[in-house]
């Protein structure tokens, strides 16, 4: 029996083990002293400290916060009165309006996240075409005919997947009302919205804050609906750690999502409480005329009240406030200049962003995508509103060859002459009409020389058998297949059906045959850090953060050559605010801007004094010499460049034959 | 008598195709203590309801002191209503409660104070002001409840089974004091209840109603001793109702015998209902019996045995201190008072016989069904 009990404890503590071993995991590695989520270097506050420092995150904290609260209070509101007129309905048309209530709750998030947006998307097309009519008959009022998605939409959509779990935890307690209770009301001399006001309300009140309470922290939790509907000028927080982990899970994220979690565990945990204390109230109140005297003595523990005068003066000053902040935050957003910038997550020396804003007064409102596909989408959906993009060279071919860039005005970009010929006129912008370089890199093999007998050489190692169980590749088709193509010694561009196919023939053979651990984009600093994998192909710069934290790992670029890879800025048709994007741009483009981007990414800079001041650059700041071979990395030098080529875009039939090869692979 | 304050006139009210209220025509006095009796969905709750301003009747009026009324809202009647199951507001304490009313209506700070505290006086509550709801019996419950009614000094008080929820004892109790409150504040009660017994213990008037329908409106006497049909005898109190024939004034004939009475008025030979109170029924040995009987149950009941009787297969509650075994053949005697003539109705042979079904019994009265149905209203 007792032994029985011990087993049983055990297998309870493994469940629970199971289900919070990730969360304590990553808690625990945002006090890590060093940027691994491997490696333990200690323990420190760093993370923290460095997140409250972080713009881009403490502005979509406000972003989340703002919108979460407003959301909450109109669809509290909105939500209970909603089920007030439920509760006055005939039984069967209740139920029918709560069962179509219940629908958006089960209904997956994707889907209402892309619903909203092509509904918003659709109502802007036709606003456009009402507000040109409107415009033209009349000329008392201007209308805007340009409406984006932004932080209304983003509102709106809150409060439509909140009201629901307002109503679903208001109704109940509308129902258990005793219904005597209004007559008794009305009777005492009250109008309908006095007894509303003073008897409805109060018995309902804690339904409604529990309501409020679910909605509010489901809208801090939402990331796909929000995702969807918020636009280029705002972000929420989620969807900004969304962002950052394009490049790493860095600790500054397990940090957030700590606090993320510790704050959605404390509402919860308030909300089970109250509910616990209600019911237990409720069955002492059924036990009551039994058992007198016990009762009676009970209550008399109760925290005094506050007056309600002072409760109202303290709702009415944070209700003002809450409005007020949000209509300075509009206000802000019409007066001042602004500029939509979106990029990779850990892309820019943030500091860069706040000394744009107090040299020129222009606001950036600065977003993060994970990938160039997921930014295609997004702009092709409508959902990107943004001025200034930073795309790899050939999704910028794509862009320009379905006309969707705007041509740059290189007048306001002096700082254009900075950059380096060989980074001018590339094939995906050949007469250099519409980008300016931001940085550039190379493609090669990470491998842990531990764990390999000899130097890695050549591409062949990634389906080599030697290795197998041990090897990382690419989770993207157009890497991936390099790869292969390169190791099989035919064009990186090839359009070749035949070298395309005995290209993924070799990589589905490799698979075949065990050789790969499994197929990865960011996971691989996890993995090569802790040592967990031999061998992996990635991007120089992201080498140079992973040795960091493991000296083990070396890079080349093998003997067969690589890729070799350009982001820049573009800006896109219509941008909204050109020539704020035009100074941006050209801030950017600066020597000193190039440095520290630099310095902060590792990724090789196209401006050539930049490039060439680096060393002495990092010597100041360090107090150290710049190993030679580390700057070789990041900038990889002429000769080999010579070996390496560039992506194009592909022609939308071997497009379509990369996706399908892609998929008989199986990956994903 | 004194003056009429609230009238009904020829109210209906109907849900859907379903009649509530059938035609009622109803006047209630001021300072009276009327109770509406009745079995559950019998109308009376509905009544009260008009009378508070809830309800607006299908068709028909309502005068308050010759004042047409009818769609004038509750909080603008000066009557006040407690609720059956007390309906206190849980989120006020005590006081609070009570003063409820007068804060709607903008009294003075200190004004509140004064009435409440003598409200709660009244209901034997002084000095619970502070106490949460929760923390009261559901007896105390009530008086909270009244006195959060009667500290707006309305004129009528409307009570929709206000005891239904407590237990016998306190029910008893709370009846005693419901009456004082009454006297001692002088205004009309108008009091809903299933319970017979309250209705007689406290009320100056009782109208007794079924399906829509007043069946009788008296005092408490004239409703228990003079019931008008076999519904009314049935309902108030225990009645043994036996089909009977009018001989002439003063004779009614049952079980082919000849049983002298009080009652006149019927045709000769009219078929009536004639009804006899367990208590009214004496016991005597089968030589001296008017009628005689087999005892088929007996029940111990404290101050009384309650014994079934069958009569040639129709069987009789008989009340009575004497015991008679199980089996025993006796004889019964009925004094002429013990005996109450009520002229056939739509409810006569639904109600009075405590027996099951038996073939005898339905043999013996097969004339009197005909006569029964072609008099039918």
């Amino acid at each position: 029996m007792k032994k029985n009990s011990a087993l049983s404890r055990a297998f309870t503590f493994l469940v629970f083990l199971f289900l919070y071993a990730p969360i304590i995991l990553l808690i625990i590695f945002s006090f890590n002293q060093n940027n691994s989520n491997v490696v333990w270097g200690g323990f420190s506050l760093n993370w923290y400290r460095e997140l409250f420092h972080n713009r881009i995150i403490m502005r979509s904290l406000y972003t989340t916060l703002l919108v979460s609260l407003l959301a909450t209070v109109i669809a509290t509101i909105a939500g209970t009165f909603a089920a007030i007129g439920f509760y006055g309905l005939r039984r069967r048309t209740r139920n029918v309006l709560n069962t179509v209530n219940n629908i958006p709750m089960m209904n997956a998030d994707i889907v209402t996240g892309v619903a909203m947006c092509l509904f918003f998307v659709a109502f802007f097309a036709g606003w456009k075409d009402f507000a040109l009519w409107f415009n033209s008959v009349q000329t008392l009022f201007e209308l805007p005919t340009r409406l984006t998605l932004g932080f209304p939409t983003l509102l709106i959509a809150h409060i439509t997947f909140n009201i629901p779990y307002v109503l679903l935890s208001v109704s109940p307690k509308l129902r258990q009302l005793d219904k005597n209770m209004i007559d008794a009301a009305l009777d005492l001399g009250c109008t309908w919205f006095q007894a509303f006001w003073k008897v409805i309300l109060p018995q309902i009140k804690p339904g409604i804050v529990s309501g409020a309470l679910t909605a509010f922290t489901m809208s801090i939790d939402d990331f796909i609906i929000s995702y969807f509907t918020a636009g280029s000028s705002s972000s929420t927080l989620s969807m900004t750690i969304y962002g950052m982990t394009k490049k790493r899970v860095s600790p500054e994220i397990n940090a957030i999502s700590t606090l993320l979690f510790v704050t959605v565990l404390l509402l919860l945990a308030i909300i089970n409480i109250r509910e616990a204390r209600q019911e237990k109230l409720a069955l002492r109140q059924q036990a009551a005329p039994a058992s007198l005297p016990a009762a009676a003595g009970n209550p008399g523990r109760r925290k005094p009240r506050a007056p309600s005068w002072l409760a109202k003066a303290a709702a009415g000053i944070a209700c003002t406030g809450v409005l007020a902040t949000a209509a300075v935050g509009a206000f802000q957003n019409t007066r001042q200049p602004v500029v939509n910038v979106c990029s990779w997550g850990e892309y820019i020396d943030e500091d860069l962003i706040t000394q744009f804003e107090e040299e020129t007064g222009i606001l950036v409102n600065y977003q993060t995508v994970e990938s160039n596909e997921a930014l295609y989408s997004l702009l092709k959906v409508g959902a990107g509103d943004y001025d200034v993009i930073v795309p790899s060279d050939y999704m910028i071919s794509q862009l320009i060859e379905e006309g969707m860039l705007e041509k740059l005005d290189y007048d306001q970009i002096p700082n254009f002459s900075l950059i380096g010929e060989q980074f001018r006129n590339l094939p995906y912008d050949p007469t250099n009409e519409y980008t300016v370089p931001y940085t550039w890199g190379t493609v090669g093999i990470i491998y842990n020389t531990t764990m390999v007998e000899e130097p890695i050489t050549s591409w062949g190692a990634m389906f080599d058998d030697k290795y197998a169980g041990e090897v990382l590749m690419f989770r993207n088709s157009r890497d991936a297949m390099a790869t292969a193509l390169l190791y099989l010694g035919y064009d990186l561009n090839t359009t070749d059906e035949a070298q395309l196919r005995e290209a993924a023939g070799l990589i589905a053979d490799a698979k075949s045959r065990g050789v790969y651990q499994a197929f990865v984009m960011d996971e691989i600093f996890l993995k090569m850090e802790g040592g967990n994998a031999a061998i992996g192909a990635y991007y120089a710069g992201d080498y140079l953060t992973a040795v960091e934290n493991n000296p083990d790992l070396a890079f080349v670029i093998p003997e067969e050559g690589s890729n070799w890879f350009v982001d820049a800025m573009c800006v896109l048709k219509d941008a909204p605010h050109y020539n704020e994007a035009m100074a941006w741009i050209n801030f950017i483009a600066s020597t000193e801007a190039n440095l520290r981007n630099m310095d902060f990414i590792w990724y090789a800079s196209p401006n050539k004094e930049a490039l060439e001041q680096y060393p002495a650059y990092y010597e100041a700041l360090y107090e150290e010499e710049l190993d030679q071979e580390t700057y070789d990395i990041i900038a990889a030098p002429q000769e080999v460049l010579d070996r390496c080529q560039s992506y194009v875009v592909l022609p939308k039939e071997t497009r379509r034959l990369y996706n399908e090869l892609w998929i008989k692979l199986g990956i994903q | 008598m004194s003056k009429e304050l609230i009238r009904l006139s020829d109210c209906v009210v109907r849900f859907d195709d379903e009649i509530i209220l059938d035609h009622l025509n109803l006047y209630i006095n001021d300072k009276e203590f009327l109770t509406l009796l009745g079995p559950s969905g019998c109308g009376k709750t509905t009544t009260l309801r008009i009378i508070g301003g809830f309800l607006t009747p299908t068709s028909g009026d309502v005068f308050f002191d010759g004042q047409r009324c009818t769609d004038v809202p509750p909080h603008k009647r000066r009557v006040n209503t407690v609720f059956q199951r007390y309906a206190l507001f849980t989120h006020l304490n005590i006081f609070e409660n009570v003063a409820f009313g007068l804060r709607i209506a903008k009294t003075p700070e200190d004004e509140i104070a004064r009435r409440v505290e003598e409200a709660l006086e009244l209901v034997n509550l002084p000095g619970y002001g502070k106490r949460r709801v929760e923390s009261l019996s559901g007896g105390q419950q009530q008086r909270v409840a009244i006195a959060r009614a009667i500290v707006n000094r309305p004129q009528v008080l409307l009570l929709d089974e206000p005891l239904a929820a407590l237990d016998l004892k306190l029910r008893k109790d709370m009846q005693v004091e419901l009456k004082r409150i009454q006297r001692e504040v002088g205004i009309t009660f108008v009091y809903v209840t299933h319970d017979q017994e309250e209705a007689l213990t406290m009320s100056d008037t009782v109208v007794v109603m079924d399906k829509g329908n007043i069946q009788q409106i008296g005092t408490p006497e004239d409703i228990y001793n003079e019931p008008k049909n076999a519904f009314v005898a049935d309902f108030i109190g225990e009645s043994n109702i036996i089909d009977g024939i009018m001989l002439e004034d003063k004779v009614v004939k049952m079980y082919g015998k000849k049983f002298p009475c009080l009652d006149g008025g019927f045709a000769q030979g009219e078929p009536v209902d004639v009804v006899i109170r367990p208590e009214d029924i004496d016991i005597v040995p089968v030589d001296q019996g008017q009628i005689t009987g087999t005892v088929t149950e007996v029940t111990f009941k404290g101050m009384h045995y309650d014994i079934i009787v069958d009569f040639q297969g129709f069987k009789w509650l008989i009340q009575t201190t004497d015991y008679s075994p199980e089996g025993a053949r006796i004889g019964v005697k009925i004094d002429p008072d013990g005996i109450h003539i009520m002229r056939k109705s739509r409810y006569s042979g639904m109600f009075g016989d405590y027996s099951s079904y038996s073939e005898a019994y339905d043999e013996l009265n097969v004339d009197a069904d005909a006569v029964t149905e072609g008099s039918d209203e």
